[in-house]
């Protein structure tokens, strides 16, 4: 039977007074490349801290490749990249890899290892002199160095610009197509989009919808039409419109279809003034996911 | 050698400012320090240099085993030491390296002071009593590895790094390794005898005069260590080395 490489079973873990992730119940098969997505405070770095053994959950139990946690660490069977993950300093690249690739039984070759981690040119490199995206590559390349069959990343490009981005994910999705698990945790709603094939979405230390991620897709397809409009006025008629907020003079309305809503705005004579039209953000999505749940 | 002992010993080798204040600087110092004796009513007898010698061996011992130790507020302040707990190297090996590497690196400065002494200041010793008194200093520095452990462990990086200087500097003036103890009013000689520093001296003296240390430093400074480790373990059960910060 093959094992699942990530199975959390009630798992539940308190910062101090505050429950940061509720009696979670998280099963990833070998193979599956996964995006944690929430808000900040949603409970994904507590997850995978948890799941690297890093932190002691209050109750419930966890299972990485059917071992406890810092046994699979132990085994080499996990690679991870930390948010708060960082290098020594007074050292050079490749002797923090060195150090790194030799404490595991069955390292990834070295050329292949710089190449596919894009560090060439990195290791005789001070630690300290790095920018911050090279030092991204190069704490990949650590998490990379014992051909881990699991992979963590925890907000993996957050230091990253546009290009290093796309990169780093031609990598991940490389990766996966190898058949590496690919876990990781962003609060970026594209990421997930491209490249996981199945998006869990965490709020308040649960999770509030899991499924394929052309699912998730479907559920925050709507959008939002702003404009200023005089108190007293009410827009919940116009056709499209599946919900209608006021701050302040601005109107915002929720919409499966903006071209309708638009043009029955524009029908009915309204000044658009300060136009604006945007997709659902996340937080949108989180809410319309709990609010479905419901 | 495990590949971790050797990288934390190369990272440390390649702070000059390291070698500059545990190994070059107590060697100045005993030149120093004899040049400015040998100048007063007393001269600088081949007494008075072996003592400023032995002083300066402890100096540079206890900055060495101290800034080596240390090194472990850093390592957690930038996130290494939660990066390597997520690789195959053991947690414990960490922590045993640490210590293995500051109980290495107060060799240079015991070394290099004893050879300055010998050769610039013409101290004569024979050779059991140069292998006792490198040998007992070196044994004596761990109560300064378990001291610089449990700073490292406590305190944040800016706070350990400051610490350090501190710690260091009265260990050094109070347990009279810079001006002899006897030189001391009475109250501050009492404080002296407070400090791990005095005693460690103590036991240098001892053998450099061909003698056994005395039981009391001996027992002083199986003390201090013992409350160090303690402490340590203490802190490191409420605090884990993987914790980025609070």
């Amino acid at each position: 039977m093959p094992l699942d490489a990530l199975d959390t079973t009630g798992l539940t873990v308190r910062h101090g007074d505050v429950l940061a992730v509720d009696d979670l119940d998280l099963r990833i098969g070998r193979g599956e490349t996964v995006a944690l997505l929430g808000p900040n405070g949603a409970g994904k770095s507590t997850t995978v801290s948890a799941v690297l053994g890093l932190l002691r959950p209050a109750a419930g139990s966890v299972r990485v490749l059917g071992r406890a946690p810092a046994d699979a660490v132990r085994a080499g069977c996990v690679g991870a990249m930390l948010q708060h993950g960082g290098l020594p300093g007074e050292a050079r690249v490749g002797e923090v890899l060195h150090l790194v690739r030799r404490s595991y039984a069955d390292p990834w070759p070295l050329g292949d290892l710089v190449a596919t981690a894009g560090i060439g040119g990195l290791l005789g490199r001070d630690v300290d002199a790095l920018s911050g995206g090279q030092r991204q590559r190069v704490l990949l390349a650590l998490a990379l160095a014992g051909q881990p069959p699991l992979l963590l990343l925890d907000e993996p490009t957050s230091a990253m610009d546009v290009e290093g981005r796309r990169a780093f994910w031609t990598t991940m999705r490389d990766l996966a197509a190898r058949g590496t698990t690919v876990v990781f945790a962003t609060h970026h709603l594209e990421e997930a989009d491209a490249v996981a094939d199945r998006v869990v979405v965490m709020a308040g230390g649960r999770v509030v919808a899991d499924g394929p991620s052309a699912g998730l897709r479907s559920a925050v397809a709507g959008r939002t039409v702003r404009f200023s409009a005089p108190d007293g006025v009410t827009f919940d008629r116009v056709p499209g419109v599946t919900g209608a907020s006021r701050l302040g003079g601005t109107v915002a309305l929720a919409t499966a279809d903006v071209e309708a809503t638009l043009r029955g705005l524009l029908a009915d004579g309204v000044p658009l003034d300060d136009l604006e039209v945007r997709g659902a953000s996340l937080e949108d999505a989180v809410l319309a996911l709990v609010g479905g749940g419901r | 050698m495990s590949p971790l002992f050797v990288f934390q010993l190369r990272r440390v080798a390649r702070n000059r400012q390291f070698l500059f204040f545990t190994v070059l600087l107590p060697a100045l110092f005993t030149v120093f320090f004899t040049r400015v004796f040998a100048g007063t009513a007393g001269g600088a007898g081949p007494e008075r240099a072996a003592a400023t010698m032995v002083s300066m061996m402890a100096y540079g011992a206890v900055g060495a085993a101290l800034g080596a130790t240390v090194r472990l507020s850093f390592d957690r302040a930038s996130g290494w030491l939660r990066q390597l707990r997520v690789t195959p190297v053991p947690q414990t090996s960490v922590v045993a390296v640490d210590v293995a590497v500051g109980m290495l690196l107060t060799l240079p400065p015991l070394v290099v002071v004893a050879l300055t002494g010998r050769f610039l200041n013409g101290v004569h010793l024979a050779p059991g009593q140069w292998a006792g008194l490198i040998g007992v200093l070196w044994l004596g520095s761990a109560v300064f590895v378990a001291l610089g452990l449990l700073l490292g462990w406590a305190l944040e990086e800016k706070a350990a790094g400051g610490a350090i200087g501190i710690v260091g500097t009265v260990l050094a003036a109070l347990g009279g390794l810079w001006v002899p103890v006897e030189l001391f009013p009475g109250g501050l000689r009492a404080m002296a005898h407070g400090l791990p520093s005095y005693w460690y001296a103590e036991t240098g003296r001892a053998a450099a005069a061909g003698e056994l240390p005395p039981v009391l430093a001996v027992g002083a400074l199986v003390g201090f260590t013992a409350v160090f480790a303690a402490l340590a373990v203490l802190v490191a059960r409420r605090r884990p080395l993987t914790a980025v910060a609070g």
